[in-house]
């Protein structure tokens, strides 16, 4: 068993030293590390000054537009793209939600900010009776392998 | 890495990277909460929770392209416990150095950090690297330990390796391929046996004029041999004001919940299958305001709890108001869940307004459900939110929240919280938000 850790460790550190030569070989520039201007506060409209494509990634500056909906779909856009959204975004942004063990609940953390789309408002101990009945699947996404400590105090 | 040990590992982690560090970002958020809970038949129960979260980015060390990335939480209960676990609790929830390299959006890092590529979705302590390559190709790799959870080691595996290689076609498309192997990451407690956990799947961006795009992905379970998950959206952009969307969500709970380590409630030898389509209609109106409607459509077939069989809808609509230079923002909005026999069924009505002066910032905010049927007898559940705080000095904020509600577990539900938010910049960067 420690050989095929060994092993593991070992092919995985190659892969990362590979991964480096390619990028030392390439032409293209990387992303700056940040967003070089300092943004206002609320939605960003990257639209606003991003007329075309964000070269980087082959999209339109449309696509990251902060819309009710995407900030609703935001998962289907970060699985692909995460250094579009570390161009703006620390990593603390996420974790106030997605997090192995989250002491808060995001809408109690950021409770003066009720502009922002959180999760759990309100009552939802007692609406998540009804909600996860319904779609179930869209309470497993958060706390089907992670976060779930206070769901075994009752769901033992 | 637990409890009062974690401010220690995180100072002493700082101190060489500081010497070298350019710039360097501090930030924390103190979080102080009282709160009285009456429940019918029961006694009062005050909770008084302290929680400091606390972070640290540390920027252009060394060569300029290395950098570091620290961020916890301690929690210490003053009162009757806040949860039914342990009077402290604390968590570090990432910290590792990062190497960007200046081509190719290349980065390798190492550390304890989260993966969120492709199939994976995951907190690890480990290593992980990306590149883009020539030709529109792209690739990413990771593996390590998979961060359990407090309750013991079965929750994860031993060890994890997963990536994700991905095609671009010029504007037009990205197809992504990823993977993940988990060793001994599903634990069956009927039987005491692990297995590993492994998942492929397949993502993709279209985007074939600027009024068109579709992304979305499937998930395969190769433990079960069975497609888990497909998750597709389409968007369009007839106009610059009007935005459409659709989502097609389908998932085989077998599959699906296959590296659950929570069991008791998902269950992946109960199957099932839960399809769910639906819509949004975004139309920004004038400048301030942004007007959405919604409908979810949900249907659920079980084998087991064949009374939750059946479809559910879940529709509404939302104004959002933002105006004076983004200093007011407001909003209201109504949905209506329609359970499928056997369910319950709510409305749900919210409406808030904050202002943000740059000095002063204060908010309301409300929501409410009416219940179809009675929950433990009682018909509705409210909560009031009033919030007001003062940015003391730019790098320092104070803000506080004063809540009342009433709810079908709570016949008075009374909180009080007090936040102090400090964010310490040692050099002129950019906008992290």
């Amino acid at each position: 068993m420690t050989r095929v850790k060994l092993l593991s460790l070992l092919l995985i550190i190659a892969g990362a030293l590979a991964i480096s030569a390619c990028a030392v070989v390439s032409k293209q520039a990387s992303l700056p590390s940040w967003h070089p201007e300092q943004l206002g506060e609320g939605r960003p409209d990257c639209t606003e000054c991003h007329e075309e494509q964000i070269k980087a990634v082959g999209k339109p500056s449309q696509t990251f537009k902060h819309t009710t909906e995407f900030v609703r779909q935001h998962r289907l856009y970060a699985s692909q793209d995460e250094k579009v959204c570390a161009l703006c975004h620390k990593f603390s942004f996420c974790n106030a939600c997605h997090a192995n063990e989250l002491e808060i609940k995001p809408s109690t953390f950021l409770g003066n900010r009720p502009d922002r789309e959180l999760p759990h408002r309100g009552d939802y101990l007692t609406l998540h009776m009804i909600d996860g009945k319904a779609d179930p699947t869209s309470c497993y996404r958060c706390h089907g392998r992670s976060n779930n400590e206070r769901c075994v105090s009752c769901h033992k | 890495m637990k409890t009062l040990r974690l401010p220690s590992a995180l100072a002493l982690l700082l101190i060489p990277a500081l010497v070298h560090a350019a710039d360097f970002e501090g930030y924390g958020t103190s979080i102080f909460r009282l709160e009285q809970k009456a429940a019918p038949g029961f006694d009062k129960k005050t909770i008084i929770p302290f929680t400091q979260f606390a972070g640290a980015d540390l920027d252009q060390i060394a060569d300029g392209n290395l950098s570091l990335h620290l961020y916890g939480w301690e929690r210490v209960d003053l009162g009757d416990r806040s949860t039914s676990e342990k009077n402290s609790d604390g968590d570090l929830s990432y910290g590792f150095l990062a190497y960007r390299f200046p081509k190719a959006n290349a980065e390798v890092k190492g550390g304890r950090f989260f993966v969120n590529q492709g199939v994976a979705s995951e907190q690890l302590d480990g290593v992980g690297a990306r590149t883009d390559l020539a030709g529109g190709f792209g690739v990413s790799a990771f593996g390590g330990a998979p961060v359990k959870l407090d309750r013991g080691s079965n929750t994860k595996g031993d060890f994890i390796a997963g990536g994700r290689g991905s095609y671009r076609y010029g504007n037009l498309l990205e197809v992504g391929f990823s993977g993940l192997h988990e060793t001994g990451g599903i634990f069956d407690p009927t039987t005491g046996v692990k297995r590993d956990r492994e998942l492929i799947g397949g993502d993709l961006w279209c985007g074939p004029s600027r009024f068109v795009e579709v992304n979305g992905h499937t998930y395969y379970d190769m433990s079960r041999e069975g497609v888990a998950e497909h998750s597709y959206q389409l968007l369009l952009r007839p106009f610059k004001t009007i935005g459409v969307s659709g989502l097609y969500n389908q998932a085989d709970l077998v599959h699906f919940y296959a590296g659950s380590n929570l069991r008791s409630l998902f269950n992946p030898d109960q199957g099932g299958m839960v399809r769910s389509y639906g819509g949004t209609v975004t139309w920004y109106a004038a400048a301030p305001l942004e007007l959405n409607a919604d409908y979810r459509h949900i249907h659920r077939s079980d084998n087991f709890e064949t009374e939750l069989n059946g479809g559910s809808d879940r529709f509404g609509a939302e104004a959002r108001i933002t105006a004076l230079d983004k200093k007011l923002r407001s909003g209201v909005s109504y949905h209506r869940v329609s359970g499928a026999t056997g369910f319950n069924s709510y409305h749900e009505g919210r409406g808030y307004v904050m202002y943000d002066s740059g000095r002063y910032i204060g908010s309301l905010d409300a929501i409410g459900q009416i219940y179809q049927t009675r929950i433990y007898n009682s018909k509705n559940a409210f909560e009031l939110i009033a919030s007001t705080g003062m940015r003391i000095m730019p790098q320092l904020t104070l803000s506080g929240e004063l809540s009342y509600g009433q709810n079908p577990r709570l016949a008075d539900d009374l909180k009080g919280l007090v936040r102090l938010t400090f964010n310490y910049v040692a050099q002129g960067k950019g906008a992290k938000k």
